[in-house]
This record gives structure tokens, C-alpha cells and sequence, in this order.
């Protein structure tokens, strides 16, 4: 069973010029332990998506869907109470400006320990401070923090942002959740620092058993431990499927565009050429394309595209258009 | 920390030094000769000259201020020229009574205007939060004094529930030792202690009412302004997303940080609330500090002039410092923020 599965999740809000369909039907599937990558350009809606999930999204959204279910469990037919008892036990997010992200006026050590569940440590008073404290050193140490006791003296305004990062997945994994939600973790962060998170959490995927979904901007900064792919766009899904499958063949003109985007790719080309780009710029809530909505920016649309493309399978892969790249010979 | 410290310490007594120069200069800023109050018109220059003498008013300026510095230092704020009582001695009785009135009323400005203001701020554009801030709006709209005359006019005067003024009936005969009715009703062995006790807080109810009112309106907006603002911040946002609920949301992650900005504001407040004692005095006939001031404004009687402004604008320099100092202490940044990090 899959742990996270939802089905045509569609997120609906009212803006100034009227309904806005910020999430058209989107279908993702998470299964236990796995490491899977959410790739969009911004406003693609991949951080509604995870607040969708995590459940905490404004309550005046229309938030519907044929499954939003976890574990089994249908998470829609919950109550708030009952849904924060399972983000909270189950579920972890990290972002992407960690410092921001700490409060400000409480230590590491403090912000830590809040998130160490009651029921963990248990004896005495006296008892309970020390394991809390060794807890707190332990799971330093998880995320590669070695002087774990002048860092947990410190304020998140003392800590680089590398430092920072690694205690937000400390705080998220201290209750040993069954989902991390890492929404572009590494974005706007010197390259050996991103390497480093980028390790850390490939690592604690496997050491803690617990599936990750990764949320970026581009192909390039996916997780080497990423097993399966999605691509959004505008609220819509493109593409998903195997990691290594979607990569070297991808059905959809969009996909493409983005490997040929991300930097790999680059040293590819010869000298002097035009760096690859999708022509013209993520359409506004307000002027949403009808159909497919790459339409406008596809470079291999027809009059067929104003209809939404369904869902097609093809090996490992399942992506939505009507005019696929790489299909196999006939 | 120690260099924050001593840096709001040095503050602190330049701003009390500023504060002796402006109340030194009160005699000569005022128009009008005090000695010539003090020796009275008709005795003549003979009077004058004895009483020029008898105070120095010879010496230089900066001589009269030394002087005077040495003697505020030691509590000597000299003789009243109305009554010639000492009047330190004179103050402490008035001080306590003011203080009783000014703690209550900073209390139930607190009380009503923290958890209101972050009542509102949960529930943000919602009809509660109108309601709240429309109430807020109305409520420091109201000048102090007609507040108090409206206050009067409806509970002590149409429907009969409340005293109109005074600290307590007089026949309760409870002998003034501290200057605050209430402890000092605590003291006294009178056989009616219960009835008068009920008596003195009935009287605090108006002036208490009338002095928070718009202290608690401005805690309110204050409070409402900065928990939103706070609600929106990002490590909110992470908090609710491990599942917290609201409660605890608002409580442990919201309230501290609303504090660090809340905190200096009340010392501001409180500025707020000295100024208007000495209308809500007046007012409910209240034999504190602040009605004292009044009656020696109006009698020229400078040396209680100085010694009631300066202690009343020493008090908040203290509790300025005192918010500062617990604000270094519990809210690190904020050390960070001025002096980059001590």
C-alpha cells in the first residue's frame, strides 16, 4: 500500500478576478521509504501541494480530491484535531530559508527538545532533563553537528545557514516521522553546504527508514537517491515516473525542456549556441491557458492541446500529452 | 551582556541628570518671582532680601545647581513654600496613594488589553476582531476626562452603584499609616474591616476604570498589530506545520516574540498613564502625588513642583531600564540588533 496516495487533488481559491484553479488534478503516489523529487518552476504549486498534505493550507480554499489518503486513512474526512495529530506524529517539513524558519528567541537546544516527543523520556524530573539533553546531542549528531554543546547554547541569528538547515532536520526528525516534506531545501545555498544537506538527507532516508519528498526547482538539484520523479507545471502534472527512465527518455515536451535547462546539459552544447529556454514566461493566475496549460510555450502543440491531455503509461512512466517525445520505434 | 548592561545603565543616568537640569530650571523658566511669593508683597524689600538670603539665591546659576544636586541626592527636596513641611516627608504618603491607584489601573490595562489584543490577532478579519478593535477605537477616542464624567454621571449619579469620589467613606475612621486604603484597612483592627474593605474598592472603581481605559485600548491595537504580524512569520508557519494546535501556537511560539515588542511599549504606556493621573486625581478628588502636583502648580510651590515631576519621570526611566535590561536578558537579538552582540 502506498503511504501517501493522492488522486486528482484539486486546489480551487477566489481571487480578485475570480476562481482560480491553482491545482488542477493532480495525482501523486508515495510509497514507504521512498525518495521521490517534485520538480516545477515557481508557482507550479508544489508548495500547496505539500501544505495540502501537511494541512495547512488557509481554510478559505477549496481544497478537493478522489483520494487524499494516508496510510489508508482518508486525511479530507478528518477533523483539524485529528489531522494535526497525525502531521504531527507522522510528519516533518523543512524549508527553504532555514534561519527564518527558527524562532528566533528560543536556543537550539529548546527548539529541539520541543519536538522530542512526551512520551520518549520518562523517570524523575531530573531524569527526564538529561535524557531530553542527550536526546538533543544524539540527534545533533545525526545531522553531522559535532560540537553539539555550543550549539545548543545558540541562537538561530548565531548560526550559519548550512548549520541552521541541519538543525531544522533535526527538529524534523526528532519524533522520527514516516514523511519528510523538504520543500527546496538547498535553493540559494553555497554549493558545498547544498552538497553537504543534499548527502545528509540521501543518508538519513535510508537510516531512518522514512520517505522523503523533495521539493525543487530544477532537475539539476534532485536528490542522487531519488527514486521517482514528478514534474509540475502551473498547478498541472507533466510527467512522472523512474527517475533514471524519465531522465534519459521523457514523454513530455516539458520535461524535456527541463533537462535541457539544467546545467548539466549545458556543457553539452557547441560554442556560441542559444541556451535552451522555453519560449515566453509562466502564465499569471489570472490569464490561466485552457487545456494543457504548457500550450502557449510548447514548442510542439497543436490545435489538440486545448483539451486536457489524460493520463498515458508507457514502461515506468506516466505522463500527460498528446504528442509525446521518444516514443519507441513501431 | 555586561557591556549591554552598562551601556543602559549610563543611559539611564544621563537621562536622570537631563531630568534634574530641567527641573532646576523650572524656577526661572516660570514667569513670575518665587521669592516674591514666598516673602509676600507687603512685607517689602527687607522680606525679600531675608529670604534671597536664607536660600542662596545669591551664588551663580551653577552653584544653585550643585547645590541642588547635592541636596536631591540625599533626598532633601527642601521646604514647601506653601506649608514650610518637609517635603519628602510629605510625599511618601502621596506617592503610596498614587501607586495604588497607578498599579491597579497598569494591572487591568495589561490584563485587558494583552489577551484582547491577541484574541483579535487569532481571529484576524474575522467579525470578533472588528468588533474588538472597534470597541478599541471608541475607547481611546474618549478624552480621560469626560470618560470620567460619563463614568460618573452613569454609575454614581443615575443608576446609584458606585461612590462618586474620595479614596473611603470617612466614618469607617481608618487611620492613614501607609497612604494605600487597602493595606492600610489590612492594618487597622477596626471590628467593620470586611464592609470597609468593600467600601475602598468600590471607590477604586471608577478612577481605576477611567485611568486604564485608554492604556488598555492602545495595549490592545499594540498587541493585536504585533501578534498578527508574528502569526505570519515563518518559524509560525514551521510550528504549524509539526501539527501544533492554535493554543499552543499562539502561546509558546507566538507570545514570547509578540512580548519583545510589546514590552517597550508599555514603558511608553506608562508615560501615558502619569500624565493622565493628574487629570483622574483631580477628578475623583484622590489625595495622591498627581492632584498634589496640581494644587502646588497652582500655588507656585516649586520645590514640590520638582520633586513630584521628577520622581514621577524617574519612575519611568526605572522601569524603562528594567524593561530593557529583562529584554537583553530573555531576547538575546535584540542585544545584537543595537549594539552588534555583547
Amino acid at each position: 500500500m502506498d503511504l501517501l496516495d493522492i488522486r486528482n487533488l484539486t486546489i480551487e481559491m477566489d481571487g480578485p478576478h475570480g476562481r482560480v484553479r491553482v491545482l488542477d488534478k493532480v495525482s501523486l503516489q508515495l510509497k514507504e521509504g521512498e525518495v521521490h523529487s517534485l520538480v516545477g518552476e515557481s508557482g507550479s504549486g508544489k508548495s500547496l501541494l505539500a501544505k495540502a498534505v501537511i494541512g495547512v493550507l488557509n481554510p478559505l480554499w477549496d481544497v478537493t480530491a478522489d483520494r487524499l489518503w494516508w496510510n489508508g486513512k482518508d486525511l479530507l474526512a478528518m477533523t483539524p484535531k485529528q489531522r494535526r495529530a497525525i502531521t504531527g506524529r507522522d510528519m516533518a517539513m523543512i524549508f527553504q530559508d532555514p534561519l527564518a524558519y527558527l524562532d528566533p528567541n528560543s536556543t537550539v537546544a529548546e527548539q529541539i527538545t520541543e519536538a522530542i516527543p512526551a512520551g520518549d523520556v520518562t523517570g524523575t524530573f531530573m531524569h527526564r532533563r538529561i535524557d531530553r539533553k542527550t536526546r538533543v546531542a544524539q540527534l545533533l549528531h545525526r545531522v553531522g553537528i559535532r560540537d553539539h554543546d555550543a550549539i545548543m547554547k545558540s541562537y538561530p541569528y548565531e548560526l550559519s545557514e548550512g548549520i541552521a538547515q541541519k538543525v531544522s532536520i533535526a527538529i524534523a526528525i526528532a519524533h522520527r516521522p514516516k514523511l519528510l516534506i523538504a520543500d527546496e531545501p538547498t535553493t540559494a545555498m553555497e554549493p558545498s553546504t547544498k552538497d553537504q544537506i543534499q548527502r545528509l538527507l540521501g543518508k538519513l532516508a535510508v537510516s531512518q527508514s522514512m520517505s522523503v519528498l523533495l521539493i525543487t526547482q530544477d532537475v539539476a538539484s534532485i536528490l542522487p537517491a531519488t527514486q521517482r520523479v514528478s514534474l509540475l507545471y502551473c498547478g498541472q502534472m507533466m510527467e512522472h515516473g523512474d527517475t533514471e527512465t524519465v531522465l534519459n527518455r521523457p514523454a513530455h515536451p516539458y520535461t524535456d525542456a527541463m533537462i535541457k535547462m539544467s546545467l548539466q546539459a549545458h556543457a553539452e552544447l557547441e560554442p556560441k549556441s542559444k541556451l535552451p529556454s522555453l519560449p515566453g514566461a509562466v502564465p499569471t493566475l489570472r490569464h490561466m491557458p485552457i487545456g494543457c496549460r504548457l500550450g502557449p510555450r510548447c514548442p510542439y502543440a497543436q490545435k489538440q492541446c486545448v483539451k486536457a491531455p489524460l493520463v498515458r503509461h508507457r514502461d515506468e512512466q506516466s505522463y500527460y500529452c498528446h504528442f509525446p517525445l521518444n516514443e519507441p520505434e513501431a | 551582556m555586561t557591556r549591554y548592561l552598562m551601556t543602559r545603565l549610563f543611559y539611564f543616568f544621563l537621562a536622570l541628570l537631563v531630568l534634574s537640569v530641567v527641573t532646576f530650571s523650572l524656577n526661572w523658566l516660570f514667569p513670575g518671582d518665587p521669592l516674591t511669593n514666598m516673602s509676600g508683597i507687603r512685607d517689602g524689600q527687607a522680606a525679600y532680601n531675608a529670604t534671597l538670603e536664607s536660600r542662596a539665591f545669591d551664588s551663580t546659576v551653577i552653584q544653585q545647581y550643585v547645590n541642588y544636586l547635592a541636596h536631591i541626592t540625599q533626598f532633601d527636596w527642601g521646604l514647601s513654600l506653601s506649608t514650610g513641611n518637609d517635603v519628602w516627608q510629605d510625599a511618601a504618603t502621596y506617592l503610596v496613594v498614587s501607586a495604588e491607584l497607578v498599579l491597579l489601573s497598569f494591572a487591568l490595562a495589561v490584563l485587558i488589553g494583552l489577551p484582547l489584543g491577541m484574541l483579535a490577532a487569532n481571529y484576524f478579519r474575522h467579525n470578533l476582531d472588528k468588533f474588538i478593535l472597534t470597541s478599541a477605537m471608541t475607547g481611546y477616542s474618549i478624552p480621560v476626562f469626560w470618560l470620567a464624567q460619563l463614568l460618573i454621571l452613569l454609575f454614581a449619579v443615575q443608576i446609584e452603584w458606585l461612590p462618586i469620589t474620595g479614596q473611603i467613606n470617612p466614618l469607617y475612621a481608618i487611620d492613614s499609616i501607609t497612604g494605600s486604603v487597602i493595606i492600610d484597612i489590612l492594618l487597622s483592627d477596626s471590628q467593620y474591616k470586611l464592609a470597609a474593605l468593600q467600601d475602598a474598592l468600590l471607590h477604586l472603581v471608577l478612577p481605576v476604570l477611567t485611568l486604564s481605559s485608554l492604556p488598555s485600548m492602545l495595549l490592545l491595537r499594540i498587541t493585536r498589530n504585533q501578534t498578527i504580524e508574528v502569526l505570519q512569520k515563518p518559524y509560525v508557519k514551521a510550528a504549524r506545520a509539526r501539527g501544533l494546535s492554535q493554543k499552543r501556537l499562539l502561546f509558546k511560539h507566538a507570545l514570547p516574540n509578540v512580548l519583545q515588542d510589546v514590552l517597550p511599549q508599555m514603558t511608553f504606556i506608562f508615560g501615558l498613564m502619569m500624565a493622565n493621573l493628574v487629570i483622574v486625581e483631580h477628578i475623583f478628588n484622590w489625595p495622591g502625588a498627581g492632584a498634589w502636583l496640581l494644587k502646588a502648580i497652582i500655588e507656585r510651590d516649586y520645590p514640590i513642583i520638582q520633586m513630584v515631576l521628577f520622581t514621577l519621570m524617574g519612575l519611568i526611566l526605572v522601569l524603562n531600564l528594567l524593561v530593557e535590561i529583562y529584554r537583553g536578558w530573555r531576547f538575546p537579538m535584540t542585544r545584537e540588533e543595537r549594539y552588534g552582540g555583547y
